[in-house]
């Protein structure tokens, strides 16, 4: 019953990201040289932020469901993980914002009786299907 | 049991009282105008009164139709409440859904010996109760009671009522009072005054205030802030003894009764079922004298007092195990604290004088741009901070006893926190570089509190143990 699947791609990050870039540069341009070093500051940070935090997070983005809890963990410098009981769940929602649904994806949001867990930028079929399984499972463990 | 039943009567002056406290807000400042308008003429002066009368009649009309508007009744297995005059709304609650059934019994309902009952859902909103009944004689609001809460379990016949825990008495109510700790609040509060003051002062007064007082203006603010604070700690006393007075915590079977309240008498019962946490609560002023307060967390149960409910307001600390074993035995541990690892003493003494460490940066910035040596005395602000960190290091810890989880940890004053681990809705593991370079981590637990939830957290203990913890706790 162990099954692990990784979150798929964060590309609404990488879209804010962006925008906030670009934003950013915009205010540097004031004497020639002097001008155009924070604008390069901005770019190689900007770089950083939309080249390889999103990948990154991805990547550290883990879920897995289990029969009797959930299990996610995630983040690059603080890295947490968070346990949930299944028991515990109240109900399951699947969520999705304009970007999101460009490109297919959809957020899956559980709350327990002290507030809302999700899980992000799941395609939008295997959202369905995480979405679905939590309930079943959640359905189970009342039975019990 | 189930015929409809009207309020008693006196509900009639309460919705008056009500309605008139509404509209007379409303007119309160075109009366005014009127009469300032119009001068102080006999003519005005009569028709403001007739006016008053009228609106007072009207509101007394008004509560009649709306007392005789008013009925509930209590079905097999649900409570309805019908009310209003033009508009009829119908509300129905079943009774397994009813959080608690609370009386309040404000100046005018004592003054009559009556009770207002409020009854409370979970969902329901924090601030309104979702169904009030103004007006309850002692006994319809006892049967009304003992209706909705004997379908929480059947009840064995021959109960003998309650038994006391426990009473306040007016020595440790005035203890209480002197140790609250509210003395912050009650010094906004003071100030929100003199602020309203200084309105009223006029600025050439005021000029002329300080013209007199301006050479010794150090033996004003002697005198002034000692008197500010004297006055906020007589403010917090009285407010302690509004809300405390007469507090008696009982218990039967698995309901525990609250009573408490100086003018206003209120009532609370709280289904054991329903508590989610302790806190156990020693402030700055109490820890001295080993003293605490306790106070529970419960779900969908607002109270004026945050969402968690004052299960006692002030206890000796080496009786709370005592306490706790006749109230709530789910709750009643003190087991040996477990502390934290030695080197998280650093990060606590470190992130306790950031704050003092910026000043004294900007302070040896200044020392060089102004070099004046007095900018070195923001080095003293070093040495208390510190102590504060390592104070926050030395009581934070953590147990795990049996089913129970104990926290602990200080901000201000130390606070223990104890939850069952069926209560526990989620748990987790924070850890940052700086943390994982010394194998330290924060570990978080979440109960179940008035709407949303509240964390437990253990800041810096061994990586290993927080994982451990983490996953032991789980199902």
């Amino acid at each position: 019953m162990w099954r692990i699947t990784g979150s798929l791609n964060m590309l609404p990050l990488l879209v804010g990201a962006g925008f906030a870039g670009s934003a950013l540069a915009r205010f540097g341009d004031a004497s020639p040289f002097l001008g155009s070093l924070p604008v390069l500051a901005v770019l190689v940070l900007a770089g950083v932020v939309v080249g390889v935090v999103p990948g990154l997070r991805w990547r550290r983005w883990r879920y897995e469901i289990r029969p009797d809890e959930v299990d996610l963990q995630r983040g690059i410098f603080w890295i947490s993980r968070t346990l949930v009981p299944l028991a515990r769940i109240q109900h399951v929602d699947t969520r999705q914002g304009p970007l999101q649904r460009q490109f297919g994806l959809s957020t899956v949001v559980f709350y327990t009786a002290a507030g809302p867990n999700q899980i992000p930028e799941l395609s939008t079929l295997v959202a369905a299907e995480v979405r679905d399984r939590i309930a079943e499972l959640t359905r189970e463990q009342d039975e019990l | 049991m189930s015929s409809e039943k009207h309020l008693h009567p006196v509900a009639m002056l309460v919705g008056a009282i009500k309605t008139l406290r509404r509209w007379v807000s409303g007119l309160v400042l075109p009366g005014i105008v009127l009469l300032m308008s119009q001068g102080f003429s006999l003519w005005t002066v009569a028709l403001f009164l007739l006016g008053l009368l009228v609106v007072a009649a009207l509101a007394a009309l008004w509560g009649f139709l709306s007392w005789r508007a008013t009925t509930y009744a209590v079905t097999d297995n649900s409570f309805r409440l019908r009310q209003g005059v033009l508009q009829k709304n119908e509300r129905t609650m079943p009774l397994e859904h009813v959080q608690s059934v609370d009386t309040v019994q404000g100046i005018i309902q004592r003054a009559f010996g009556v009770y207002e009952v409020r009854i409370e859902t979970a969902g329901g909103g924090v601030s309104e109760p979702d169904a009030s009944l103004a007006a309850l004689d002692r006994g319809a609001a006892q049967t009304l009671r003992r209706e909705i809460e004997g379908s929480y379990k059947a009840r064995p016949e021959e109960t003998t009522g309650p038994t006391v825990l426990r009473r306040l008495s007016t020595r440790e109510l005035l203890v209480a009072g002197a140790t609250s700790g509210q003395i912050g609040v009650a010094f906004s509060l003071l100030a929100v005054g003199s602020q309203f003051l200084d309105n009223f002062l006029s600025v050439d007064f005021a000029r002329r205030l300080v013209d007199t007082l301006a050479p010794n203006w150090l033996m004003v603010a002697l005198i002034l802030v000692p008197a500010g604070l004297l006055l906020a700690w007589l403010l917090a006393i009285a407010g302690t003894i509004l809300a405390y007075t007469g507090f008696t915590l009982s218990r039967e079977g698995d309901f525990l009764y609250i009573k408490r309240g100086l003018l206003e008498r209120r009532e609370a019962t709280i289904p054991l079922s329903r508590i989610q946490a302790v806190r156990i609560s020693e402030g700055i002023l109490r820890q001295p004298f080993g003293l605490s307060s306790l106070r529970a967390e419960s779900a969908g149960y607002g109270e004026d007092e945050g969402v968690s409910a004052t299960l006692f307001p002030l206890l000796p600390r080496d009786e709370v195990e005592e306490f706790l074993a006749g109230a709530v035995p789910e709750f009643a541990v003190v087991p040996a604290i477990e502390p934290l690892p030695r080197r998280s003493l650093r990060r606590y003494v470190f992130r306790a004088t950031v704050p003092a460490l910026l000043v004294c940066v900007a302070g040896l910035i200044c020392l060089m741009v102004f070099g004046s040596a007095l900018w070195l005395l923001s080095l003293l602000l070093l040495p208390p901070f510190a102590t504060y960190g390592w104070l926050r290091y030395r009581d934070a810890g953590w147990a795990l006893e049996g089913e129970r989880l104990l926290v602990r940890h200080r901000f201000l004053g130390r606070k223990t926190t104890v939850a069952p681990r069926r209560r526990l809705q989620s748990r987790g593991v924070v850890s940052n570089p700086f943390q994982r370079r010394v194998q330290l981590a924060t570990f978080v637990a979440e109960v179940a509190s008035g709407s949303g939830g509240s964390a437990l957290r253990v800041k810096d203990l061994d990586a290993g143990s927080a994982k451990t913890l983490a996953v032991s706790l789980g199902p």
